[in-house]
Order: C-alpha cells, then sequence, then structure tokens
C-alpha cells in the first residue's frame, strides 16, 4: 500500500516520526527479553526492519545473531530466541518444529516471537495444535508504517491485495484502520475523508470506531493533512496493467523497487557486484528524473553529465587556494553527483537493451490501441503471438487482463482459445491461474446474451440486498462487469490530442502513458477533490459498481482555515504503481500552486 | 475531661487501651452465640450466625436457619438451611459469606442471603470429611484451609480462582492438632499447626524436606507441654502462641523471634485469641478471651483485664478489636498517638493547649489568649491544628469530633497560610463516616473504604450521594454504582425482561464507564438469557458483546455479531467455539451463511487443515473449488507419476460436475502430456516431466526427435503458427540453417517471413537472413530488409509504397557518409509526393 500525495508548497509533516515510534517499539521489545539472543527474521521483513533499526542498534540491545526463518533446522547455538515475523501460520510450524527439536533433544531454551504488525488469533492456534504454546511468549510489534520517502508511506503487505480481492480474507483491514488511527493521533484528525470501494469502507468505519473508542485526545488539535482519500485496488485495474514509461516505473518494472531500493545488477554497474540503491528523494539526481517520461530522461542525463564536466573542468586555471576550495568543499558533492549519474546512466543503457528486445514500441502500441478500443481483433492476434512466442508469462497475462477489462470479459472464443495456448506455453498449472484471475474480475468471459441492463439489475439488487456479506459472493459469482468504456468516455480518461504530445511539457496526467490515457484512479481523486465530495459523479459511481459504497465524511467546512488543509493523503487498498504516483505528484503540482 | 480519660487503661508505660460501645445491638437473638457458628466480617462487616444443631448429641428436629445482621444488629437476611451439615462459616473480602459443608462442599451466599454458587474442595476432603476449617484473607483475595478426618490439610488461596493444593503429610501426626492456623509467607499461603511441643510448616514446594520438621519457637518457657491456642495478626506478620502452662509467647511468625511473653496463669484454654494493633504502631498486644473475662497483654508486667457479663464474639480489625455480644456492640484499641497528645491528663502538647483555649474562648475568658500565646511563643500552632484534625478523625463521638474541630478550626485564624484540605477532607470523611456509622446503616467503619462497602449494601442512593459530595470522577464513582444496581436490578425476577432492560438504559444511558456486557454477564449468571441478549443489544461495541454470547450458547448470534466488529480474530474465536460446539454439517451450514466467516476459516484450512477443506468444498458441492483442490493435491502430495494422475483424474470428474468443460479437457491434457512425458524420459533420459507441451516439442527438436515432436504436435493439436515459431526458434537455437530453410519452404509460412529474417539476425547470420529477406510480403518488406542492413533497397521499397512512415523509418536508419545518397533520395521523393 502506499500513500502518495502532493510534494509541494505545503510543507510536508514529518513522518520519520513513524519510524522513531517503530524503533523505540521494537527495542523496548528486544529488551523484554534480557540478555544475549539470537534473531531470526522473516525474509521480506528484512528490508523494512533495516531502514527501521539497523544492525548495530540491534547489536546494541544484545542481538547476537541475526538468521533468516526459512524451512531449515537453526543453527543456532543461543539459549535465547527471537523470532520476528509476519502472522503466517507457516512461519508457526517452523517455529513449532524448531521448539519441538528443542524439546527431543531435552534442551531448554527462551522463545520469543514477535509478530509484525499484529499477531492473529489463528497463529496462536496452531502454535497451540503444536503444542508448544507454553512454550513460547508472544508479542507485537505495531510496525505497520514504512516512510519510504518524504511523500509516501508504505504498510509493506504484499499479501494484502490476494488476501482481500481474491480470498475475501478482511482480517488486514483492522491493521489498516489502526494504522489510519495512528496517523489521525500524530498528524491531528483528517477534517475531510473520501473514499471509494468495499475494502475502504469497512476501513474507515472500523477506524472511526478506533476513534470513537479513545476519543478526546485528537479533538482540537490542528489537522497536519487535509483529505484523506481511501480508494480500492479493484476500482482501478486497468492502471495497474499497462506498461509504465515514467523513469522509476520503468525501473520498477526492470529491476523491482523492494521496499524503496533497488538491486542494481553487474550490468548497470559496470562492475562485476550487484549494488543496493536507495531511491528517494535524497538522491539528487534520481529525484529529478523520477517523474519524468523515459524519452526525456536520457536528454537530461546527458546535459546533467555536460554539466558535470563543466564543473570539474573549472579547476583548470585554479590557483591553489581555490584548488583547496574546491577539494574541500565540492569535489566531494561533485564525486557522489558523479557516481548516481552513471548509475542512472547505466541503468537506462540496461531498461532499454531489455525493452528493444522484447519489441516495447509494438507493445505499447497495442496497449493504447486496447485503451482506446480500436483494432481489437489485431491486438487479440498480437496477443496470441505474444504468447506462441513465450515473450513473456508475465506480460502476455497482463496483456490478457487488459483485454479483458477494458472489454468488459473476452468473448467466449478467444477466452477459450487465448487460455489454451497459455496453458501450452507455460504450462498446465497455470489453469489455477485462471480461476484465480477470474475470481478477482481479472480475466473474464462475456456472457452470452448478456446485456448490460440485465448486469446492471444483478448487480444492484445484489447491492441493495443489505443481508451482508451477499456483496462478497458477487466476487466469484458474478465478474465484475468493469464498464470501462463507459467510464473512460465520461471521465475523459483518453486525451484527444491534435498533433504530438509534448511529453517534455506535460498538460495532464496522461504524461505517465505517453499521453495515451490519463489513469483512472488519479482522475477519480482529481475529480472527487474539486468537487469536494461526489455529487455529479453518480454515473461513474454506478458504472465503476461502487454506488453504496462511495462516502465522503465533511466533518467541518473551514475551507478557509490553514494551509495544512491543501495537503491530501491518498490510500491505495492493495497497492499502486509508480506511474500513479507520478501522476498524482503531477497533480500535485498542477493544483497545489 | 477528667471522665474522658476515664475508659483509657494503661499497659505497660507507654500505652493506652480503650473499650467504648459502638452499638447496643438490635436483634432478637433467640439463641445463646455460643451454640451457634458465627462469623463477622472485617471492616465493620456484617455478622452471620447458623444455630448449629449438628453439634449436638441429638439433632434438632426443625432446620436451622442461616441469619445475616449489621453490625448494629439489624437483621440483612434470614434463610432457612436446607444443604447438608456445615463445619465452618467465613466471609471472603468481597463480603460473600462462605459455608464449609462437611462433605467439603462450599456453598457461596451474597450479604443479602442470595445463593451464588457453589464449588468443592476435592475427592480427598469429600471421602475424609472436615474436621475443621477457616476462611482467610491474603493480598490475592480469600481462601480457605481445610483439615480433614484423616489429619490431612487442603488449602486453596483464592476462591476466585479455584486452585486446590495439599499439604504434605506431618509425620506422626495421628490425631488432630491441638491448635492450627494460616500463614501467609513468600507470598504463599501455609498451615501452621501444633502437635504436642512441636509446631510444623509443612511447606509443599519444598524438595529436600518434603516433610516439615519440627519447630520450636526462639526463648519459649521450659515445661510446655501443648500449645491451646495461636493467632496471627491481620498483616501475618505476627504470631502469638497460647500454651497449657498458661504462657503466652509473641513473636514473628516466622518463628525467628520473640517480641515479648506473658504469664497469665490461667490454664483453662481461651475461646479466643486475636491481635490487637494498629497500623505504624510500635506498641502490640494480644486479647485473649474465655468465658467471662477479658484480657489484654502485651509487653508489660501487668495486663488490662476487663470482665464479660455476656457470651462475647472477638473480630480482629486492622487497627483494634470488635467484641460483641447478645446485647452490644464494642471496639477496643490502643488509644492513637494524636489523641493521647491531647487527652492525656496533664498534657501540655499544642493540641491539647489549643482545645483549652478554644474552650475559654466560648466562655469569653481571657485564658484563652493565654493559652494561645503559649502555644505560639513555641512556634507550634501549626501542629496543634494538624493535632486537631487528626484525633478527631479518631473519634467515635460527633460532639467530641466537633469540639475537636472547632479548635482546629479556632486556631487556624491565627495562622496565615494553612492550607484548608486537610480539615476540609477530614469534616467530609468524617460526615461520611457518622453517616454510615448510624445505626441503621451500622458499618462502624474507622476510615476510608467507604464507597465500595455501601454499594454492597444496596443503599445505592446513599452511595452515589457520597460520591458526588466527595466528587469523586465520574467514571470511579457514579458509574460503578450505577453499574452496580442495574447488576442487582437483574435480579429482581418478577420483572419482565423488557422492563429491566428498559429501565437499565433509561437509568445508565451513555454513562461513560458503565459496561453493559458486565451487567449481561451478570443477568445470564442468574439465569435470564434473554435478558443479557436484550442488554447486549445496549452494548456500544459488538466486541464486548462476544464472549458473553458464546458463554450463553448464542454461537450464532456471537459469531454475526463478531463479524460486526471487524475483528477478524475476535471472528476466528467464535469459529473454533462453533466448531467443537456443533457438529459438522451444521457447522458448514452455519459457515455458508456467512462468507466473511467462511473465507476466514478457508484461509485457515488451506495452511493447516486441508482435508477439512475438501469436507467443506463437498458439503457445497462446489466442483470448481474441489477440481482445484486436487489439481492442488497433485503437485504438492504426490510424488509418484500414478499417483499424481489419480489425483488429476478426480480434479477432471470434478470439473465436469462443475460443468467447466475446458478445465477439464486441460486437466485430461495434463494427464495425457505427464504419461508421454513419463514414457520420453524412460526412453530417450533427460528431463521432461513438468515441462508445458511447448517446451517438451522444443526438448524434442533440440534432441534431434523431430518425428515424435511432429507426432506430439498431431496429438496435442498444437496451432500451426505455433508449431512455426516453436520449430523456428528451435532451429535457429540449433543453428542448423540447412534444416530450417527446408522448414521455411515446406508450405507456406503462416506467421510470414519477417520472423526468419529477425531470427536469423538474433544469431548474427546476415546471409541466412538475407535469404528469407526476399520472401518477406510487401507490408513488411522494409524492416526486412532495414533488419538485414540493406538501406538503399529499403529506400527503394518504401519510395515504391509511397508510404511516408515507412520512408522516414528508412531515413531514421541512414548513419552518416554512407548512405547519404539514400538519403536523398527519400528526401527528393518525399517533396514530390508532397508536392503533388
Amino acid at each position: 500500500m502506499a500513500f502518495p500525495h502532493r510534494p509541494d508548497a505545503p510543507e510536508l509533516p514529518d513522518f520519520s516520526m513513524l519510524k522513531r515510534l517503530a524503533r523505540d517499539q521494537l527495542i523496548y521489545l528486544l529488551e523484554q527479553l534480557p540478555g544475549k539472543k539470537d534473531l531470526f527474521i522473516e525474509a521480506d521483513l528484512m528490508s523494512p526492519l533495516d531502514r527501521i533499526a539497523n544492525v548495530s542498534i540491534l547489536k546494541q540491545h544484545e542481538v547476537d545473531k541475526l538468521y533468516k526463518v526459512e524451512n531449515k533446522p537453526a543453527l543456532s547455538s543461543s539459549e535465547q530466541l527471537c523470532f520476528l515475523v509476519r502472522p503466517r501460520i507457516k512461519n508457526m510450524r517452523y517455529i513449532a518444529s524448531l521448539v519441538n527439536a528443542d524439546k527431543m533433544a531435552g534442551r531448554t531454551r527462551k522463545y520469543k516471537v514477535i509478530f509484525s504488525p499484529q499477531k492473529f488469533y489463528a497463529c496462536e492456534m496452531v502454535l497451540e495444535e503444536e503444542g508448544v504454546y507454553g512454550d513460547v511468549s508472544c508479542d507485537e510489534w505495531a510496525f505497520s508504517l514504512l516512510p519510504l520517502d518524504v511523500d509516501l508511506l508504505s504498510m509493506e503487505l504484499p499479501e494484502f491485495f490476494r488476501d482481500y480481492f481474491l480470498e475475501g480474507d478482511q482480517r488486514w483491514i483492522n491493521t489498516l484502520a489502526q494504522a489510519l488511527h495512528l496517523l489521525s493521533t500524530l498528524y491531528g484528525p483528517f477534517p475531510n475523508c473520501y473514499g471509494i470501494g468495499r475494502c475502504a469502507k469497512m476501513s474507515y468505519e472500523l477506524w472511526k470506531r478506533l476513534e470513537e473508542e479513545e476519543d478526546g485526545e485528537t479533538k482540537g488539535r490542528r489537522p497536519e493533512i487535509g483529505h484523506i482519500f481511501l480508494l480500492d485496488r479493484d476500482v482501478d485495474f486497468v492502471t495497474a496493467l499497462c506498461s509504465q514509461v515514467v523513469y522509476e516505473g520503468l525501473v520498477d518494472d526492470t529491476f523491482r523497487i523492494k521496499c524503496g531500493s533497488v538491486d542494481f545488477g553487474p550490468e548497470v554497474t559496470s562492475s562485476d557486484k550487484s549494488l543496493k540503491v536507495l531511491l528517494n528523494a535524497e538522491d539528487k539526481v534520481f529525484n529529478e528524473i523520477r517523474n519524468e517520461h523515459f524519452s526525456n530522461v536520457f536528454g537530461f542525463l546527458s546535459q546533467k553529465a555536460r554539466n558535470l564536466q563543466a564543473q570539474y573542468d573549472r579547476r583548470r586555471g585554479m590557483d591553489i587556494k581555490q584548488m583547496k576550495n574546491f577539494v574541500s568543499q565540492e569535489l566531494k558533492g561533485l564525486k557522489q553527483e558523479h557516481r548516481l549519474l552513471s548509475l542512472h546512466i547505466g541503468a537506462c543503457e540496461s531498461i532499454m537493451k531489455k525493452k528493444t528486445k522484447q519489441d516495447f514500441q509494438e507493445l505499447i502500441k497495442t496497449e493504447h490501441a486496447l485503451l482506446e478500443g480500436f483494432n481489437i481483433r489485431e491486438s487479440t492476434n498480437y496477443i496470441e503471438e505474444h504468447i506462441d512466442r513465450q515473450v513473456s508469462p508475465i506480460e502476455s497475462l497482463r496483456l490478457m487482463c487488459l483485454l479483458s477489462i477494458t472489454e468488459n470479459g473476452l468473448i467466449p472464443k478467444d477466452y477459450r482459445s487465448l487460455k489454451t495456448q497459455y496453458l501450452q506455453s507455460y504450462g498446465p498449472e497455470h489453469l489455477l491461474t485462471f480461476f484465480n484471475l477470474r475470481r478477482a474480475g481479472l480475466l473474464t468471459e462475456q456472457a452470452p446474451g448478456d446485456t448490460l441492463t440485465a448486469v446492471e439489475s444483478k448487480v444492484s439488487k445484489l447491492v441493495t440486498d443489505k443481508a451482508a456479506g451477499k456483496i462478497t459472493d458477487a466476487f466469484s459469482s458474478l465478474a465484475k462487469r468493469s464498464n470501462f468504456r463507459a467510464i473512460s468516455k465520461k471521465l475523459n480518461l483518453i486525451p484527444r490530442v491534435d498533433g504530438e504530445y509534448d511529453l517534455k511539457v506535460p498538460r495532464d496526467m496522461a504524461y505517465v502513458f505517453s499521453g495515451a490515457y490519463v489513469p483512472l484512479s488519479c482522475r477519480i481523486i482529481e475529480q472527487v477533490l474539486e468537487r469536494r465530495g461526489w455529487q455529479g459523479l453518480d454515473e461513474v459511481v454506478r458504472l465503476l459498481n461502487c454506488s453504496e459504497l462511495a462516502f465522503t465524511d465533511m466533518t467541518k467546512d473551514d475551507k478557509a482555515s490553514s494551509e495544512s488543509l491543501r495537503l491530501i493523503l491518498v490510500v491505495f487498498l492493495g497497492g499502486c504503481t509508480f506511474s500513479e504516483i507520478s501522476a498524482l505528484r503531477f497533480l500535485g503540482r498542477e493544483k497545489g500552486k | 475531661m477528667d471522665c474522658y480519660t476515664a475508659n483509657w487503661n494503661p499497659l505497660g508505660d507507654s500505652a493506652f487501651y480503650r473499650k467504648y460501645e459502638l452499638y447496643s445491638m438490635d436483634w432478637d437473638l433467640k439463641e445463646e452465640l455460643r451454640d451457634c457458628l458465627v462469623a463477622a466480617a472485617p471492616y465493620g462487616g456484617p455478622i452471620a450466625l447458623l444455630r448449629n444443631p449438628w453439634r449436638k448429641e441429638k439433632p434438632a428436629s426443625a432446620r436451622p436457619v442461616l441469619e445475616i445482621y449489621s453490625a448494629s444488629g439489624v437483621p440483612l437476611a434470614s434463610l432457612l438451611w436446607k444443604s447438608g451439615p456445615v463445619v465452618s462459616l467465613g466471609w471472603s473480602a468481597e463480603e460473600e459469606l462462605l459455608c464449609v459443608q462437611e462433605d467439603g462442599v462450599v456453598l457461596v451466599y451474597g450479604l443479602h442471603g442470595d445463593f451464588r454458587r457453589h464449588f468443592s474442595m476435592g475427592n480427598e476432603v469429600l471421602q475424609n470429611r472436615v474436621l475443621d476449617a477457616r476462611i482467610f484473607h491474603t493480598e490475592f483475595g480469600s481462601g480457605v484451609a481445610i483439615l480433614t478426618g484423616a489429619h490431612r490439610f487442603t488449602l486453596s488461596a483464592n476462591v476466585g480462582d479455584l486452585k486446590l493444593r495439599r499439604m504434605p503429610e506431618v509425620p506422626g501426626l495421628q490425631s488432630a492438632p491441638s491448635c492450627w492456623t494460616t500463614v501467609c509467607q513468600d507470598r504463599v499461603a501455609h498451615i501452621l499447626l501444633a502437635v504436642g511441643p512441636d509446631l510444623y510448616l509443612p511447606r509443599p514446594f519444598c524438595l529436600v524436606f518434603p516433610l516439615a520438621l519440627p519447630q520450636t519457637p526462639p526463648g519459649l518457657a521450659p515445661g510446655v507441654s501443648s500449645f491451646l491456642q495461636m493467632a496471627v495478626s491481620f498483616t501475618y506478620r505476627h504470631l502469638a502462641l497460647f500454651t497449657d502452662t498458661g504462657y503466652i509467647w509473641m513473636g514473628t511468625a516466622s518463628l525467628k523471634e520473640k517480641l515479648c511473653e506473658f504469664n497469665c496463669n490461667i490454664r483453662a484454654p481461651p475461646k479466643q485469641m486475636v491481635w490487637c494493633s494498629r497500623p505504624r504502631s510500635k506498641e502490640r498486644a494480644v486479647v485473649v478471651a474465655w468465658e467471662r473475662r477479658l484480657m489484654v497483654v502485651g509487653d508489660a508486667p501487668e495486663s488490662i483485664q476487663f470482665v464479660l457479663d455476656e457470651d462475647s464474639y472477638l473480630v480482629p480489625e486492622l487497627d483494634g478489636v470488635r467484641v460483641f455480644s447478645r446485647s452490644t456492640h464494642e471496639f477496643l484499641h490502643e488509644v492513637p498517638v494524636a489523641s493521647e497528645e491531647i487527652f492525656k491528663i496533664a498534657s501540655m502538647a499544642p493540641g491539647a493547649l489549643l482545645l483549652e483555649a478554644q474552650k475559654e474562648y466560648e466562655k469569653e475568658s481571657q485564658k484563652a489568649d493565654e493559652y494561645l500565646r503559649e502555644i505560639q511563643e513555641l512556634g507550634q500552632l501549626p501542629q496543634a491544628v494538624q493535632q486537631c484534625i487528626e484525633a478527631a478523625g479518631h473519634e467515635h463521638w460527633p460532639d467530641m469530633q466537633k469540639s475537636l474541630l472547632r479548635a482546629a478550626s479556632f486556631g487556624k485564624c491565627f495562622l496565615d497560610r494553612f492550607p484548608p484540605d486537610s480539615f476540609v477532607r477530614m469534616c467530609q470523611d468524617l460526615r461520611v463516616l457518622n453517616a454510615i456509622r448510624d445505626y441503621h446503616i451500622g458499618i462502624p467503619l474507622t476510615y476510608s473504604q467507604y464507597p465500595q462497602v455501601l454499594v454492597l449494601r444496596r443503599l445505592y442512593p446513599l452511595a452515589i450521594q457520597i460520591c458526588e459530595y466527595l466528587r469523586l470522577p465520574e467514571v470511579q464513582g457514579v458509574s460503578r454504582i450505577l453499574a452496580h444496581w442495574a447488576c442487582y436490578k437483574v435480579q429482581q425476577k418478577d420483572v419482565s425482561d423488557e422492563d429491566v432492560a428498559r429501565a437499565i438504559n433509561q437509568k445508565l444511558g451513555d454513562t461513560p464507564g458503565v459496561s453493559y456486557s458486565d451487567i449481561a454477564a451478570r443477568a445470564y449468571g442468574c439465569g435470564r438469557t434473554e435478558l443479557a441478549i436484550k442488554l447486549l443489544e445496549y452494548e456500544p461495541r459488538s466486541g464486548e458483546q462476544v464472549p458473553l454470547l458464546l458463554k450463553m450458547k448464542r454461537s450464532k448470534l456471537a459469531l454475526s455479531k463478531a463479524i460486526e466488529s471487524g475483528d477478524t480474530d475476535l471472528v476466528f474465536t467464535v469459529l473454533l467455539h462453533l466448531k467443537n460446539e456443533l457438529n459438522r454439517g451444521d457447522f458448514f451450514m452455519t459457515l455458508r451463511n456467512q462468507p466473511m466467516a467462511l473465507s476466514l476459516y478457508r484461509q485457515f484450512c488451506k495452511h493447516q487443515e486441508l482435508e477439512t477443506l475438501k469436507d467443506l468444498y463437498n458439503q457445497d458441492d462446489n466442483h470448481q473449488e474441489l477440481g482445484s483442490f486436487h489439481i492442488r493435491a497433485s503437485y504438492a502430495a504426490e510424488e509418484r507419476i500414478e499417483g499424481r494422475v489419480a489425483a488429476l483424474q478426480t480434479a477432471a470428474d470434478a470439473f465436469y460436475k462443475a460443468k467447466n468443460e475446458f478445465a477439464a479437457k486441460a486437466t485430461e491434457d495434463q494427464m495425457r502430456l505427464l504419461r508421454l512425458q513419463r514414457r520420453l524420459e524412460d526412453e530417450l533420459g533427460g528431463q521432461f516431466l513438468d515441462l508445458s507441451l511447448h517446451d517438451t516439442v522444443t526438448t524434442l527438436i533440440l534432441s534431434g526427435q523431430n518425428k515424435r515432436a511432429e507426432q506430439l504436435a498431431r496429438d496435442f493439436r498444437i496451432p500451426d503458427k505455433r508449431l512455426w515459431w516453436l520449430k523456428l526458434t528451435a532451429l535457429a537455437d540449433l543453428e542448423d540453417w540447412e534444416e530450417l530453410e527446408k522448414f521455411s519452404k515446406s508450405k507456406k509460412s503462416p506467421i510470414g517471413y519477417l520472423p526468419f529474417v529477425e531470427i536469423c539476425m538474433k544469431q548474427h547470420n546476415k546471409y541466412e537472413a538475407k535469404k528469407y529477406a526476399s520472401r518477406v510480403g510487401p507490408e513488411q518488406k522494409v524492416k526486412a530488409l532495414l533488419l538485414v542492413g540493406d538501406v538503399a533497397q529499403a529506400a527503394d521499397v518504401a519510395i515504391e509504397h509511397r508510404n511516408e512512415a515507412e520512408m522516414s523509418l528508412v531515413l531514421s536508419h541512414c548513419t552518416g557518409s554512407t548512405d547519404g545518397a539514400t538519403a536523398d533520395k527519400i528526401q527528393r521523393a518525399r517533396a514530390q509526393a508532397q508536392k503533388k
């Protein structure tokens, strides 16, 4: 999950407070187990942990050795073992097997399990079933929000999407509500709340209940953030399915940005080692190009290189004193910049190489055709060829899903043949993948004779049927109709452009997709904030199939008040793409003026 | 003044003891106290009497009556005893009456004779019967200690959280110990018992000496052959022993130190012996009672003696001893320091002088000024005021309190900066204390536990007034009382559920700190489940409702409440409860109606109980999911091919049932493929299993098995396009250019010839690429020519096509000097085209 918002004139709240809070709590928990101990860390908690507390802090609190939680017997010889894990059942079984192995060997040690961000009863149940509940002590590390950048927070919960949108499991909603509650206690109450989607609504309600239960504290505080917008990922799958073309998005698509940092391989670093690089606003070079369309990036980088060279060149003709000054003051900065510059140039080259190999232009062309809804047959053929050539399993799927969503499902013939081709190319196990995609509404079949009105009446019946939970069934039984085409028309998502779209000086958010498409999610946010609510968007909301689940909550209408009201926090429930972040940053710059 | 100290009795040089009447008892006792089991709760608590007919030789014809009185003798409850013989009575710290029966069953009654619950002290007690029992209080609550007929002890340190501890056997204990008591050391309750001249302290946790060794108190006078009575102090710190020689030993409860001793020369065993001391006082004294004699002994050669006219009973208190009999209720305690200083004869303490000054002032005598001056010269006026305030607190009679407070107030006038809180606080406290000491209420409290105590007596209006008077915060005071009132209200069985629920909601509204679920729990405790459910409706936090609903076996309601709360953990708790409570079918049916719970449970099963997951799908006839389940199983559980194929077959059957023919066919294809791959591995070696169809064919071609590859393609009906792509890639990988050319000519390519060009160039074979470039169709010709690097020809074709886009494409490939001519040509053609 990510929380981008406009980095602009109004000052951003100090999110590093969240880090300090998490660190203090972790230290407290570690000190609960006095003496030397070995720490077992879940693999995907390692990077977030690294951002909160480095190894030396851990050592200060008597952590002796660090291990990764993996399915291997532990070699640790320490008398005290501490496990830092996500609340997952497989971890519990691992811990239980470890404890039981010790018991068999007649060994007694102390075990402590720290769950992050919270513990689940099911986990304790498993420990109990395995007969080790009495041997371990359990604690919670309520570390739910990691500030990745000055304007970006993440919950680092990769399973959120799968659990909620595929399995209909709502356990993370509580975690989310807690996180929102934490934000409102730290940064003042949010005067305006908007949201769309079922998950957004549930989280919102749970959050408000939490606030009620311990009221008093936040009241009367000056809010630091004016608006909060909750958005379910399934409101807009389209944007997430498009190839990214802003620099940061491309880096993510090519190298995977994890927890705000990226591993650049040898082909980028032009040495024989990989390098882990932190990507955020502190990287001056990156900060300037992250939101740029890729076509501008090379030009910018070479300009930058020339400037750098010029600065280096100044030292010719310097006298001794100037030289001393230069070395002591500027050289370090220049060297740093130089290093970063060469890294990003390397990255660009690597991206170019990969993209040309795949015939990126063709791919983009097909995507745009799908978004605009012409030459469907040709696009379908392209996808089929893509599959036949085994270009990339994930890209093939992405294209299929995009086709399905923009077209309200595939026509039955294509649905069958594409699936058959896919299974032949990439293996029969993907039959299950297709079941899941279908359930999540990502890849569906047009029901024969299913006219728009028929579906609509079905949907509205389900939505009005308050006998709770029935809607969850709608997930599986009735693959959600996306109505993308109609929404696109209503919200004007495909800009009509005469002539070239100038990517250097973008006019609207469409630049993040080469001017071909304005991200739906960001457009909704823009519209709602402009109108300060959902008035006039009824038709869109209806088309999104979320009519009951869009809400606005304006507690007080003191528009005139402080600066801070211009700050907006957008919460994507189920993750977001860097393109969307770039688009929102753009929106912030445009409207924030 | 003289008469005021008349009831003061000196003990030794430093301390005085006084005994004064609290109430003349209002009760109308038919029996002698000695014929009854008696229990009086500490802190001015109630008195319970049970005429004991079981001790007499011939059992009484009528059933005995259990009666409860306030300390002033006002009857609170009376009920016919219908259960078995009672050995001992006692009050718990919560003022619940514990009645220990001979069979080890303990019945618990409320202050008003309402039956609360019962529990048993275990089988061993049941078999051997109860010989003697004591109720005792520790910091953990109230405990019960039992001496069984087999001379063994069983105790539970907290009746609220019953854990029975059986004490180890004492060697050579053939008969009941001459006396015993409970002591509390190191936060653990023990039994101290006396057998002949020895004391034993069995420790259940001591591994080295599981049997206790006999102990002797230090400095014990010789000639003792047995102990007749023992007493521990209120705080468990001190112990007093009465021997058969009429000698009293007082020391620490650890038996390590002696404090003092006294010889009273009375050999008759005393009826009762209790400690009488006050906190922070150095004086320690023991009160010993015989039939007609009461004796206070301490660290002094002489003792104080009182004559008892009637049968009396001693109640140890924190700061003294209460003594009650048929007609009176008295309090015996050490005179507090402040009172002693003021009232001692010829005292020159500042407080005494201030009191005198005030009296003279009222008489309008100038002596008042003299006294006042005397105090002020010594600079002791603040102490004087303080002393008067303090002493007022210790006085029982309002008149005396008033005159002391008046003196304090008088003294305050001459002080600039005396903080008024202590005075105000004392006035308030005394008003409260006097109110509850009132004969009708009958709680002779000495200090500070009031609101709590009143509530237990159901004196709600008074309690609320007191709370408001003392300005206790709402959450602490009024809310608690209201909640308590509500708990009482639900016990009124004659009022209908609706009325009670409405009445409670009206009165409580949304008072902060009131928990409806607590009240509902009480209602359920009284067997009023429906009322409890109604009350729960008022509970704003649905999470709070769940545990009680579960307890009431309203699990389904609990489930929907849990879901409402949005707390998945809570939902899960309820689910596990339901799972144990219902049979499997019903459980699944319940799940079916709650999709949120269902998905939660499914998630759990996926990781922990795969079989249950299968049953779940079976129950729902969800063949689609069953199919997926078996497919997953074919990967996870089975190693052997046969097993995997069997699992897949089951999956395919399920898909057919689900009318998902596509999936069924796909699964059957997979089975076929698996078998085939197995055969290929057997025949050709190499790795085939779990490759995709495409990869299987590719592998075959790469290993030169073209025939088999063709066969496979036919069997699985691989479309032409795919086959061409596949072969093209494979042959290029092999760099088998000859075969590739043959293949390209086998028939017209369904994918065109551009891919041929591309793939040759990828392998850097320009020569081969050029061969195919000529065969590329017109639309892609330019692209193909450019790929093989023939810019000039590409330009020609583009110009021929008069295609603007193609021309610019070629132009973009024109580099530097070599293609200068070509570039010019295109520019010219363009210009021409534009002219037209």
